[in-house]
């Protein structure tokens, strides 16, 4: 199953349609940056009918699942993200019940509460402040959104160690968990 | 014309200019070539600018707010501001400094707001320009470290190499812009001024529920 770096990995791999996205757009080196995730979830048609991702959204995402710290995801990483994402727009589309490409401020506060995270209303109005349009927020940022919510919970619950809900933080590391999303 | 400051506009013809980011040739100002007729112009229509703001700023503020209303949106100001490698600010930087010096929240900046905005990029503009040791235009791994230090900040070399990893083009020599510069510093500030505020016993360490993290981080950071 070896063949050309970059090749497939594994068996199945070169099967998956999501494999043809990616390698259409990654390089020798079997990762890609920011600027082909673009591409390449634009090509997968993820988005649907709604306006596909901007650059700092996908380098969001990258920082999400990048594990390495490497500034790019392999294929399994991107196959992860790809879930993810899927599952989030579902859910967007859910609340999007008027077709428009966006949800307002309190549909957006349900969505957040739905998919489990504890907010306080300082912290809703502060999302709904950053990610609004006018009242609206589109899919792409809605996207950016729950990477960021996401990326911090991640963060927190891995240094949760006795899963009280409570982590003690060191200022350099407080400074590298939350500056590294 | 400010020497120095980050050009706006199209690149001059024949490419950038010689000597460097920083020196040599006419490089343009932050208002773009001088305009004809001296180096403030014809008078700009609708008289002269307001009390208090500089009149290189005004008439650049008439040409950056494109649609003529009297303020300045994020995406006019990614117009308006350029990095040394000629690449415009970014969103989530252009972004943080309209509310920086948005006084409607509104999310738009008037002519006030946008005055001192430029004194505030000239003065980040200064400091990058000293941490720039080799004068490439950009800030490396090193050079960033050694910013951070000179700030006070006492973080960890990892630190700054995935800052990098995250912001800098995939390159063997990765390096930061200005307008990611100015973010990065800017964060790091509302960052540590949030952490002291809760670290009342000054001893580096808080204890932070799930909630508390995530309203603390949430409410600087975006």
């Amino acid at each position: 199953y070896g063949g050309a770096p970059g090749g497939p990995a594994f068996p199945g791999q070169a099967q998956d349609p999501l494999y043809g996205y990616f390698a259409a757009v990654g390089g020798q080196d079997g990762q890609i940056d920011a600027d082909e995730l673009q591409r390449c979830l634009t090509q997968s048609g993820i988005a649907g009918a709604y306006k596909p991702f901007n650059l700092e959204t996908c380098r969001l995402m990258i920082s999400m699942l990048d594990r390495d710290m490497s500034g790019t995801l392999g294929f399994n990483e991107f196959k992860e993200l790809w879930f993810v994402v899927n599952g989030w727009k579902q859910h967007f589309v859910t609340f999007d019940s008027d077709g428009s490409g966006t949800v307002d401020r309190q549909e957006l506060e349900k969505a957040l509460i739905n998919m489990g995270f504890r907010l306080s209303p300082q912290a809703v109005t502060a999302i709904t402040k950053r990610y609004s349009t006018h009242g609206k927020i589109t899919f792409d940022d809605y996207i950016a959104c729950c990477v960021k919510l996401r990326a911090l919970t991640e963060c927190f619950r891995r240094r949760d160690t006795t899963q009280q809900g409570f982590v003690n933080f060191q200022y350099d590391d407080f400074i590298q968990c939350v500056m590294s999303i | 014309p400010p020497q120095g400051f980050p050009g706006a506009g199209p690149a001059p013809p024949g490419g950038p200019y010689p000597g460097g980011p920083y020196g040599g040739g006419p490089p343009p100002g932050p208002y773009g070539q001088p305009p004809p007729g001296g180096p403030y112009g014809p008078p700009p229509p609708g008289g002269n600018a307001p009390p208090g703001v500089d009149p290189e700023a005004f008439s650049w503020f008439q040409t950056v707010d494109a649609d003529h209303s009297g303020f300045i949106s994020v995406k006019e100001l990614k117009q308006a501001l350029v990095n040394n490698n000629w690449s415009s600010f970014n969103d989530e930087t252009c972004l943080l400094m309209i509310n920086m010096f948005d006084k409607t929240r509104s999310g738009r900046i008037d002519v006030y707001g946008f005055s001192a905005l430029l004194r505030f990029i000239q003065q980040w503009k200064s400091l990058f320009q000293q941490y720039d040791r080799d004068q490439s235009g950009s800030i490396s791994f090193s050079e960033l470290q050694q910013a951070f230090s000179q700030m006070g900040y006492n973080l960890s070399p990892q630190f700054s190499q995935l800052l990098l990893a995250r912001y800098a083009q995939r390159s063997p020599n990765p390096s930061i812009q200005l307008d990611r510069f100015i973010h990065i510093c800017m964060q790091l500030q509302s960052l540590t001024d949030a952490f002291r505020e809760k670290d009342t016993a000054l001893v580096g360490n808080v204890r932070l529920s799930y909630e508390d993290f995530l309203t603390m981080v949430v409410t600087r950071m975006l």
